[in-house]
């Protein structure tokens, strides 16, 4: 156990935890947007921010991937915290204006009014759909294409690859701002991705008749867990 | 020292506006000129520099935003949307359309960035920004109220990091490395590429200059930049694919490149692709110079060099190997069969001597060379070793041919050193290695006689050192303890302090040479003392790393293309500039800022008993999962540098 203070409340901490870990654990709250519990941290979206006192000297750090040390002491709400949250909030809401979920972390953290404007884009880049499509589907098949020197983007971009994709929805489910949507109509799927759209068969049901999965998506559970080839034929309703 | 209008220069604002004559900074010795031009100002993440009224620093804020803004990755929220929109202000304001508010929303952005991303980049880029901002306020102001549009200038750029500068290749780390994360290998591997032919090789081998430049060793431990460039390496061999490489032209001329080590077939990569027709020749059986000859293969699978050696090949050069020039060709056959240019590139593999008694009528009995040796081990013709070796030496060919020794059936191995431990130029990590298989180090002690019985050596003499001053290394001089001699007993001796250029290809051609041994060039250029022959590589420096040896050969491509282009071998402007930049942007300067601690990934390793009977490679690459937590590490300290001269505006 690690025993730190947060707020002025001491407390003790299992080890390998995060800022953001242990102030949940005491009822003390800090947004997030880019941050999942069943995820890894990307630290992108700075919403999460604290300040964590080192040397003396407070500097400002993402509480979901800071790992907590003993003695470490945090302030979650400064007036330091609350300006950098702002202007975070402020900047994704410019990139995003109608993500209801951005409107309800500024209106929570007392934004009003706007500084700026920018040329809208659906994705605010948080990586989430990456992450889920590496870490939970083991699929990998969305890419961030980072800009910077000799790359191959002029701006930086999430993209899928219809090679790897087995058009599971778990992008669309995860991603916060609707940049990525599903439509199922008849039987085809189509991910909508800011990258494009991609298609995919649906399967039916042999019994009921109905289109209920991706072809790719069962296709690759069977692979996966080495499961009998016609145990998809049946959707999960008609299935004993 | 300069003469400047204005600088904020290591954070120290000079101000001189207004003054009769401009004054002094300290600390700063700026190129005067660029490509003929006079130097009139810079902005930096080191501050801000103006030598002329003229240099209008809000066009140059915008200027460099647009760079700082290509450079912002998107990783992070504030840092790319607020780059973005900190260039979009900028933008309106030199268009004529900026508003009141536009100088405070500049600030805050600023100043938010500079708290709060996720990597140093921006925070550290918007503090030139922030220099104009607060002391060109009224600038500012006067052009907002009036509307004025400024009129456009040109800048000249320039990007790099302390990694980056302290690699002598300025191989881009920060971007392989953000690439690697991003599980984009391919790419990553063509990033590499673009400076250094050999990613494999070095991935395992580099000494890695970067690593004892990289940022983050001063917060914890450095990234494990040379473990991360193997990983895309290891992955596209994996995978059984090969790159492409396009030519650029193919109206070039035929180039003799001597020696195919790393200096050589980085030169011939570099020359292939600018449209040039190379013939490389070595005396060895097979291409890699040096990486071939002289790193064992427990460190470098002799597979990994031969793929990247075919692949440099694939970029149309004709090999002759199994040639030595000077022995079966002449410098000057080369010179009338046609070639416009030639680079030497030969190395530098002869052993030096120990220089005592009984050694020169034991050489190959008994004695040996270091180098000689591993080469021998690797073309085979070292078939045994047994009974007891002593290696005089501390540098890395001697821990090599100890390895490469104990490996071979050597029952004792002794390394001798003249200096003690902290002296020793070989890698610290290759020395502990050495030890846990079971290397022998004698410290502070030098031979002085090899003791034989019947013409067979039976041990060294060496007599005691202790330390005394630094000599011109900075290492504390070895000083002989009289009457301190003793005997180690030993069957075989192999010398390892240090090797020399083999220059029998010069004899009888006119080209200088230092009293090292050593080919004479000029440093900017490559040239030789004799027209339209460079030379670069261990042939130039003395014994040097394969890193030193690859920016030697890509630099060399560079100048022969622009002797052959053009006729010129002056030093180009980009020489003078880089030269100056290489000092200034070594230092590691932060903007402060906490980093989550993250302890560094290091490859696994052979365990000791299952390495050191064979020549299985011992260190193993970095998982993909360990590469993507190393690679997170990084804390991707780019730095810009804008510059603009007289005719820019």
């Amino acid at each position: 156990m690690v025993s730190l203070t947060i707020d002025d409340r001491m407390l003790e901490v299992e080890e390998g935890k995060t800022i953001l870990d242990a102030a949940r654990q005491t009822g003390i709250s800090i947004p997030t947007l880019c941050w999942h519990e069943s995820l890894s941290s990307a630290g992108s979206c700075r919403i999460c921010v604290v300040e964590v006192v080192t040397n003396g000297k407070a500097e400002l750090t993402t509480a979901c991937n800071y790992p907590v040390e003993a003695g470490l002491k945090v302030s979650t709400d400064s007036e330091t915290v609350r300006e950098a949250r702002r202007l975070a909030v402020e900047l994704l809401l410019a990139q995003r204006p109608h993500s209801t979920i951005i409107q309800e972390l500024a209106r929570k953290l007392g934004v009003e009014q706007l500084g700026f404007t920018l040329t809208q884009k659906e994705c605010i880049l948080c990586q989430l759909c990456v992450r889920v499509c590496y870490e939970t589907v083991g699929v990998d098949a969305i890419t961030f294409m980072a800009q910077g020197r000799d790359r191959d983007v002029a701006e930086p971009v999430v993209l899928h690859s219809l090679d790897k994709c087995i058009g599971c929805d778990s992008c669309a489910y995860i991603c916060p701002t609707e940049a990525i949507t599903v439509d199922d109509v008849g039987d085809t799927r189509t991910i909508n991705t800011p990258g494009g759209k991609l298609e995919f068969k649906l399967k039916n049901c042999s019994v009921c008749g109905k289109y209920w999965a991706p072809e790719k998506q069962l296709e690759y559970i069977i692979r996966k867990w080495n499961l009998e080839p016609n145990i998809f034929d049946t959707c999960p309703d008609c299935r004993e | 020292m300069n003469d400047v209008i204005f600088s904020s220069w290591g954070g120290k604002v000079v101000d001189n506006r207004g003054q009769a004559k401009p004054g002094t900074v300290e600390n700063l010795e700026l190129p005067l000129q660029y490509d003929g031009q006079r130097l009139t100002g810079l902005m930096s993440w080191k501050g801000l520099v103006v030598t002329d009224d003229k240099v209008n620093v809000i066009d140059m804020a915008h200027a460099y935003m647009r760079e700082v803004q290509k450079l912002s990755c998107g990783e992070c929220s504030v840092g790319y949307i607020g780059v973005k929109i900190m260039l979009e202000t900028l933008t309106r304001i030199i268009s004529g359309e900026g508003t009141e508010g536009d100088i405070e929303l500049l600030l805050r952005l600023s100043n938010g960035i500079k708290g709060n991303t996720k990597c140093d980049f921006c925070a550290l880029a918007v503090a030139p920004v922030l220099d104009t901002l607060n002391n060109y306020r009224d600038g500012y102001t006067r052009l907002i109220a009036s509307k004025g549009v400024v009129p456009k200038s040109d800048y000249i750029t320039r990007i790099t990091s302390p990694c980056m500068e302290a690699c002598p290749a300025h191989q881009d780390a920060p971007g392989y490395i953000e690439l690697i994360r991003n599980r984009r290998s391919a790419k990553a591997l063509e990033l590499i590429r673009n400076t250094n032919c050999f990613p494999g090789t070095t991935g395992r081998t580099c000494v890695a200059f970067c690593e004892d430049n990289c940022v983050r060793g001063d917060v914890d431990k450095p990234i494990a930049i040379r473990a991360l460039k193997r990983v895309p390496a290891d992955e596209e061999m994996a995978g059984d694919t090969e790159p492409q490489f396009e030519k650029k032209s193919a109206d070039g001329a035929r180039v003799a490149v001597i020696g195919a080590g790393p200096a050589g077939m980085a030169a011939a990569f570099n020359l292939g692709q600018m449209g040039h027709q190379v013939t490389i020749y070595d005396e060895q059986s097979a291409a890699g110079g040096m990486a071939w000859v002289g790193i064992p293969a427990y460190r470098l699978p002799r597979d990994i060099l031969a793929r990247e050696t075919d692949i440099i090949k694939k970029m149309g050069m004709e090999l002759k190997l199994n040639t030595k020039v000077g022995r079966d060709i002449t410098l000057e056959q080369l010179s009338r069969q046609g070639f416009k240019a030639i680079f030497i590139a030969s190395g530098a593999h002869s052993g030096r001597e120990l220089g005592i008694e009984a050694e020169a009528e034991l050489r190959d009995g008994g004695v040996v060379g270091g180098v000689e040796f591993l080469s021998r081990v690797t073309t085979g013709e070292q078939k045994i070793g047994e009974g007891r070796v002593i290696i005089i030496g501390g540098g890395n060919v001697a821990i090599d041919c100890s390895r490469t020794c104990l490996r071979f059936g050597f029952k004792e191995v002794n390394i001798v050193y003249r200096r003690a431990r902290a002296e020793m130029p070989a890698r610290s990590e290759e020395v502990e290695a050495a030890e846990q298989e079971g290397v022998k180090i004698t410290f502070l002690a030098a031979p002085v006689k090899i003791v034989t019985k019947a013409g067979v050596v039976t041990g060294v003499e060496c007599k005691r050192m202790e330390l005394g001053e630094p000599d011109d290394s900075g290492r504390r001089r070895p000083v002989p303890v009289e009457g301190s001699e003793f005997t180690i007993d030993t069957d075989m001796v192999m010398s390892a302090i240090g090797e020399k250029p083999d220059l029998s290809l010069i004899k009888g051609v006119s080209i200088s040479t230092t009293e090292s041994g050593t080919v004479v060039v000029d440093l900017a250029s490559n040239q030789t003392s004799r027209p339209g022959v460079f030379a670069g590589g261990d042939c130039v420096t003395g014994p040097a790393t394969l890193i030193e040896a690859i920016a030697a050969g890509n630099r060399a491509a560079k100048n022969i293309n622009q002797y052959l282009r053009s006729g010129a071998v002056a030093p180009s402007e980009d020489y003078v500039i880089e030269s100056w930049l290489h000092d200034v942007a070594r230092s590691r300067e932060r903007v402060g800022g906490i980093v989550a601690p993250s302890g560094r990934q290091s490859p696994e390793e052979l365990a000791t008993l299952d390495r050191k009977q064979n020549f299985n490679e011992v260190e193993q690459c970095l998982s993909p999962e360990a590469a993507a937590r190393e690679a997170e590490r990084c804390l991707r300290c780019y730095r810009v540098m804008l510059l603009v001269t007289d005719s820019s505006n």
